[in-house]
């Protein structure tokens, strides 16, 4: 899944003689040693997971499988369609040029199908979130963030309503404003053929097949994904700057129920280390992450 | 023309006649409940007809705003 190099003894490190230029030095050779590792476990995650889901279908519909136990797996796939995509993103597989740029690219797409998302639509609003994360204007994740548990769950199913399309506008105005509006045409298809695909299987005597196997699941998503991925690490939202918009958290749900957000700080910080790897790359960069004033909620 | 469609296929009152009405009838099928007479996707239609009616002029499928 991925070695990483230990030519670095942290454990013996004075860090608090350590001089702010040491720290930067030492805090770059950390993060390089993770960014170089292959990204082979969400490779696996993301082709997996879609390839579960998508078998999910036959095996229901010739009744092989029981729905009521189907159900519960797709929830499942499409929680956890999102972060392989999110890795290639950030070209964390291959960068462009590279002579496997192909396979991130095909993880990107494919690993989005259960979540029905275009993934250079994501990519681009994505790049936009990191290089104006927390800005009220800018960040087109800033409408998720609320002033506790409570009003983001409020304000979650408040925009899934008609006619609610903030967020949505933000997003299309991050498209506008870095010339990449030609996306949104995939964004459309996509959408429109799944609502369709909804139809055609509910009037095809499918309704209860699709209901539980993609549109709960993706009302369940749109909740868990938005509450880890964006309103949970960068809580309470107030702060801008590369070690103040994003905190690490601990969660009642865990390391992987949270879906390794809990280190969602290290991604900010590095976006290039893979996500599976943000746990260790966390844990020797902490000391370093303190001095610089990170908000690391006891993690 | 093309907008007009695409907002069609996402507006609430073609969401409840094309997904919510087929989803009331085969899960009252399902449980096994039926009327004298009335089959269940007229049922579905009525009750999917009417959340969708409410979506589309109160903005809203719920009762929070």
């Amino acid at each position: 899944m991925g070695e990483v190099r230990n030519d670095i003894n942290t454990s013996d490190i004075n860090w608090d003689e350590m001089s702010d230029d040491q720290l930067e030095v030492m805090e770059r050779k950390i993060a390089s040693k993770y960014m170089k590792i292959f990204p082979l476990g969400i490779i696996i995650w993301g082709f997996a997971n879609t390839f579960i889901w998508l078998s999910l279908w036959p095996l229901v519909l010739i009744n092989i499988l029981p729905l009521w136990i189907a159900f519960p797996i797709a929830v499942l796939n499409v929680c956890l369609a999102y972060l392989p995509s999110h890795d290639a993103q950030h070209s964390i597989i291959a960068r462009k040029g590279h002579k496997l740029r192909w396979l991130n690219e095909l993880l990107g797409h494919v690993s989005l199908i259960p979540f029905v998302a275009p993934f250079r639509y994501l990519r681009y609003t994505h790049f936009e979130h990191h290089n104006n994360a927390n800005d009220p204007e800018l960040d087109p994740d800033f409408d998720v963030h609320a002033k506790n548990r409570a009003e983001f769950f409020k304000k979650i199913i408040l925009r899934k309503q008609p006619g609610q399309g903030a967020q949505k506008d933000r997003y299309i105005d991050a498209l506008i404003r870095t010339n990449k509006t030609h996306v949104m045409k995939e964004a459309i298809i996509m959408r429109v053929a799944y609502m369709l695909i909804l139809y055609v299987l509910a009037w095809s005597g499918y309704a209860l097949e699709a209901a539980l196997l993609w549109w709960v699941p993706m009302q369940v998503a749109n909740i868990y994904i938005p509450y880890y991925l964006s309103w949970k690490p960068h809580h309470p939202g107030t702060e801008m700057g590369r070690y103040k918009d994003t905190n690490a958290f601990k969660s009642l749900l865990g390391n992987i129920g949270s879906s390794g957000m809990q280190y969602h700080v290290i991604h900010h910080l590095y976006p290039r280390i893979p996500l599976m790897h943000t746990p260790a790359a966390f844990r020797e960069l902490r000391p370093i992450l303190i001095r610089k004033g990170c908000d690391l909620r006891g993690l | 023309m093309i907008g007009k469609v695409i907002g069609l296929v996402f507006s609430p009152i073609i969401f409840s006649i094309a997904f919510i009405a087929p989803l009331i009838a085969q899960s009252l099928t399902a449980l096994n409940i039926s009327f004298t007479d009335v089959p269940n996707i007229l049922i579905g239609l009525v009750i999917g007809g009417c959340l969708g009616l409410m979506a589309h002029f109160r903005g809203s499928w719920i009762w929070v705003k």
